[in-house]
């Protein structure tokens, strides 16, 4: 594994140097951290009504009092930590835009820049040129979902009602952004890093590995709508699903990533 | 060191290498010649462990070369691909550590610090790649194949686009690797280099068209010839060199131009008939016709 190591030490070098290959992702990272405090405290700052005053969200104070050590949230912070719980979904999506453009880039990146070529011919094997490029895209987005996390709770810390973080510091919480986030980010970018070998075109990568944003989206839906959320054990399954479809991803990535017809067909 | 018995590469139905066979020892050079397309880099590739052979076989000092043990004996083998393929951000030093730790050398930046010394570009150590002259990038792509001391090392074009001092320096490294007692396959379009550097010569257009030293090549098309050039040019020169038992022969605007079997054991007869018949000789060389009209004439055979 030396030598994936140190692979994997030439990824970050290189994306230290190219920042702005980030810029999308925290973006998107960002936005996903706005978008619940406008909706919980920027939006009923400005109206002047309270969340509390409207009975729609009645369920979430309900959902929150029934819980011991959640029963003396006011009724504005049972929302509000009802809210903030919902979107938390969408810090899954800041690892997964993250790697997104850095692992449709690996290979393809390699081959276009005619660097790929002197690194086959190294003792290099397959699953260490792919174990690497992985990790290449996986540090950083995990580090961006890592920061992100922190702000989030900041945030909420600092301008939600008392109490509200306390209620959002949940295992279930640190699982949807340690657990879940990463293995989530592992599919997309390992399908974008088997794209890379096998396309032309650093976009059609890209297009395919983002696939992974609408069972997400598709998530943030559900949990919004009330007809899934994500309970312990409901992550705990996801957990092993994502798993066990990220270890066939490596498998088959080793299986399509054909040295010959890279350097060969690709022009 | 390296053996190629008849291997043969296809890409569908096109043949790109047929039946290629050579034998190479320890510190030869060897230059593979041939037009665009004939299979040069395929063949260097084939060598590196790249590419498999759709047939035949590649030994690496006795060992047959496969699919599993490629990665392992990679490490004996140094590829110069025909661009530098530097990462362009890294810095030049960045660029051959992470190489030195691809070949799990010990001490890679002792590794990286020599190489630097030995082809003398350490004040641009800190560079990035993207900033060095052509010249400069296909030095420490060099640097980067021999990091690992291979014992074969595989040049394809290591002097397309280079200046004459830089397209020099290749040479003279190439011509240190001898001395070191690797062995140097060549892919080059470069005549002259061959020329100068090459023990032997092969000559390809898909197959292999001609395989022999430089000077064997020359003999076996345009036969073995001594040019004599003399202070005064007379005709009567020529036939004492004719009568002598030398039937191709040719005038010169300086001198002679003898057809012989070996020169070796020619030159001097030729030279005492014409001291005998009173010609002032001024030099007697073996008459080295271009390597270009040899390698044009033996395409054009073959493609005959």
């Amino acid at each position: 594994m030396k030598r994936a190591v140190a692979l994997l030490g030439k990824e970050l070098a290189d994306l230290r140097l190219n920042p702005a290959l980030f810029l999308p992702a925290a973006l998107t990272g960002f936005v996903s951290i706005l978008l619940p405090f406008f909706v919980a405290i920027v939006v009923p700052a400005f109206a002047g009504e309270r969340l509390s005053d409207s009975s729609d969200f009645q369920i979430a104070v309900e959902l929150y009092r029934v819980q011991p050590g959640l029963r003396d949230l006011s009724s504005e912070g049972a929302i509000q930590a009802w809210i903030f719980q919902q979107f938390l979904v969408l810090l899954i999506l800041t690892p997964v835009a993250a790697s997104m453009s850095v692992a449709a880039y690996s290979v393809i990146g390699e081959k276009q820049a005619r660097t790929l070529e002197p690194l086959l011919a190294t003792p290099l094997t397959t699953f260490e040129l792919l174990a690497a490029k992985v990790a290449g895209a996986l540090v950083p987005a995990v580090s961006l979902a890592v920061g992100c996390f922190v702000l989030y709770f900041a945030g909420v810390a600092a301008f939600a009602e008392p109490g509200v973080y306390q209620a959002l510091l949940t295992p279930a919480s640190l699982a949807i952004v340690f657990l879940l986030g990463p293995l989530a980010a592992l599919v997309a970018l390992q399908l974008a890093v088997c794209v890379s070998s096998r396309v032309n075109d650093v976009r059609s990568a890209q297009q395919i590995g983002a696939l992974v944003v609408l069972p997400i989206a598709g998530l943030l839906v559900m949990q919004l709508t009330g007809s899934f959320l994500l309970t312990l054990p409901v992550i705990a399954a996801l957990t092993v699903g994502l798993s066990i479809v990220n270890a066939a991803l490596m498998m088959v990535g080793i299986a399509l990533f054909d040295r010959e017809s890279i350097l060969t067909r690709w022009k | 060191m390296l053996t190629a018995s008849h291997l043969s590469r296809r890409f569908g139905d096109r043949v790109a290498v047929d039946n290629l066979s050579f034998e190479l020892a320890p510190g030869e050079i060897f230059a593979l010649l041939g037009p665009n397309g004939a299979g040069k880099t395929t063949t260097l590739r084939m060598l590196a462990g790249l590419i498999a052979p759709s047939s035949g076989d590649i030994r690496i000092g006795g060992e047959t070369l496969t699919r599993r043990n490629a990665p392992r004996l990679r490490q004996r083998i140094g590829l110069l691909t025909e661009a530098p393929g530097l990462w362009d951000r890294l810095s030049v030093r960045k660029n051959l550590e992470v190489y030195a730790r691809f070949y799990d050398i010990e001490r890679p930046e002792r590794a990286v610090d020599e190489a630097l010394d030995l082809f003398d570009i350490r004040n641009r150590a800190a560079d990035p790649a993207a900033q060095l002259s052509k010249g400069l990038k296909q030095r420490v792509a060099l640097a980067r194949t021999l990091l690992h001391r291979p014992d074969a090392v595989l040049l394809d074009e290591p002097t397309s686009g280079l200046d004459p001092e830089s397209a020099r320096d290749v040479r003279e490294l190439v011509l240190r690797l001898r001395g070191e007692r690797r062995t140097v396959v060549l892919s080059t379009h470069n005549l002259d280099e061959v020329d100068r550097v090459a023990d032997r010569v092969a000559v390809m257009r898909g197959r292999l068209v001609a395989l022999d030293t430089p000077s064997a090549l020359r003999a076996r098309v345009f036969g073995a010839r001594v040019r004599v050039v003399l202070a005064t040019s007379e005709a009567r020169f020529a036939a004492t060199v004719n009568a002598a038992g030398f039937q191709d022969v040719r005038t010169t605007a300086d001198g002679l131009s003898v057809g012989v079997d070996d020169p070796q054991s020619s030159a001097p007869e030729i030279v005492r008939r014409l001291v005998e018949a009173g010609a002032a000789i001024v030099s007697v060389t073996d008459e080295q016709p271009p390597l270009e009209d040899v390698y044009l004439r033996l395409l054009s055979e073959a493609q005959e």
